[in-house]
């Protein structure tokens, strides 16, 4: 009797051991550990507050960086040289320069090209001058060319748009441009052989809509470039449109300036005065008089 | 040769924002410009954290190897600098960071950005040590003076630590060692999963 006694007590006592151990630790980890995360786990939720999708994009975007601008000598380099194999070689295209005028450009439209061609110039040229950065020492000098650069490329939109819609319509590939493009425009060789084109040959079709629409693409990633209001990642994506598209607007740019200054005779009059002399519309843009 | 890292024990940050105001006084940082940030997770809730980033002065620092101008570079010490007067503002390092860290001061013509800011470790520029220009586009030179940046210096709870990264990482275990382990211990799930 007296040891069942004796054993409740110490039960009893065990109890209270177990009871006051049990509520310690509740109260240990409710003070502790209630809510809390490790440092680790804390830092991972900081890294995606921080710089969610870094470890995706950085590698490549730094790769590409390093890459493209090595794209640019090539190609600046490239193309006028193998235009002026074309101007040893072949030479230019002359047409006389009497008979019948033909009328091409309008007043207006000729102001909207010369208004684009003076602020696409300079987008190109102040574009390049940030490519070819590290030659020219950085520095105030590219940071005057990157405001030019902005300035243009705003001034360009302006005039772009109408000059878009007044062309537009004469721009739509033909099933005739195919074969413009087999006989290399006819500028293979000196001969006067008629060539499939209407107003605008496939060559200037080409440049229209890559100028027009590559140059509308350039400038809405080039504001969202100078801007670096989006996400990290985006913003890369963007460079990348702007870097690669630019390559090919400055290759075609240069292309634009050999046939309007050199490749055909009296090109550039034409653009001031608005008229083509006939035998050229005949033999350059045949479609037009039939 | 010693390599400066800062490190920012969140166990003791209480969001004060004090590192950032030192900052911008101290180097007379424009407003639009932060150089340092504190963010929070969590906020109000079980388990809120605060830190205080700013440049990591990382060891292969990705903005130096997109930069095109190299108007970025790395001292011996490996604290990274930006020489102001051959960056172009073209803001591939923003991209490439992995912290966010380069500010680019905005201009009125067209939104265009000027040259890019950040933290310096105050340790200045490349312009001569204490000279003027070196305090005007870079900020203070403290670390020539043999101190520690404004941050770390301020820091009233020295969460943020700042100097020699073996010593500051000797610091950081023997806190760690002493707040003690339990259930809360990064283990393998933690870290590598």
């Amino acid at each position: 009797m007296k040891t069942s006694r004796w054993m409740e007590v110490v039960n009893l006592c065990l109890l209270f051991c177990f009871l006051g151990g049990g509520l310690a630790y509740g109260a240990e980890m409710l003070l502790r550990g209630f809510g809390a995360i490790s440092t680790v786990q804390a830092f991972k939720e900081f890294g995606v507050v921080v710089s969610p999708h870094w470890q995706a994009y950085a590698e490549d975007f730094i790769s590409f960086v390093n890459g493209v601008g090595r794209l640019y000598l090539p190609v600046i380099v490239g193309v006028p040289l193998v235009f002026l194999i074309h101007f040893v070689a072949i030479g230019p295209k002359g047409f006389e320069h009497r008979g019948r005028r033909i009328s091409f450009y309008g007043l207006f439209t000729r102001f909207l090209h010369w208004m684009c061609a003076i602020f696409f110039s300079l987008v190109v040229v102040s574009g390049l001058m940030v490519v070819f950065a590290k030659v020219l020492g950085g520095g105030s000098l590219v940071l005057s060319a990157r405001t030019i650069h902005l300035f243009c490329a705003y001034g360009f939109m302006v005039f772009a748009a109408p000059l878009f819609l007044i062309w537009v319509k004469d721009m739509f590939p033909a099933l005739y441009d195919f074969k413009w493009l087999l006989c290399g425009g006819g500028y293979l060789s000196k001969r006067k052989v008629e060539v499939p084109a209407g107003k605008f040959n496939f060559g200037q079709k080409m440049w229209f809509w890559l100028a027009f629409v590559g140059g509308a693409v350039m400038f809405y990633t080039g504001y969202v470039v100078s801007g670096l209001s989006l996400p990290q990642a985006q913003i890369a994506g963007y460079v990348k449109i702007h870097l690669i598209l630019g390559l090919f607007i400055v290759a075609l740019f240069i292309t634009h300036l050999y046939m309007s200054l050199f490749a055909v005779k009296g090109s550039l009059r034409s653009m001031i005065s608005g008229y083509k002399w006939e035998e050229e519309v005949r033999v350059l843009h045949s479609r037009m008089l039939k | 040769m010693a390599r400066m890292k800062f490190l920012c024990d969140i166990e003791r940050c209480i969001d004060c924002k004090g590192c950032v105001i030192a900052c911008k006084e101290g180097n007379g940082v424009p407003v639009g410009i932060n150089r340092r940030r504190v963010i929070t997770i969590n906020q109000g809730k079980p388990g809120e954290r605060s830190i205080s980033i700013a440049c990591m002065h990382c060891s292969d620092a990705p903005c130096i190897a997109v930069c095109p101008v190299s108007a970025l570079y790395q001292r011996d010490d490996g604290i990274v600098l930006v020489n102001k007067d051959v960056c172009i503002g073209c803001g591939y390092c923003f991209i490439a960071c992995p912290f966010g860290v380069p500010q680019f001061p905005k201009g009125d013509t067209f939104g265009k950005r000027g040259v890019m800011d950040k933290c310096t470790f105050c340790a200045g520029g490349p312009a001569p040590n204490f000279s003027e220009k070196e305090r005007r586009l870079y900020g203070q030179n403290r670390i020539a003076e043999g101190k520690v940046p404004l941050c770390a210096a301020m820091c009233s709870t020295k969460a943020l630590l700042a100097g020699d990264g073996d010593k500051i990482a000797r610091i950081f275990q023997e806190r760690v060692a002493r707040r003690g382990t339990g259930g809360k211990a990064p283990g393998w799930s933690t870290v590598y999963k």
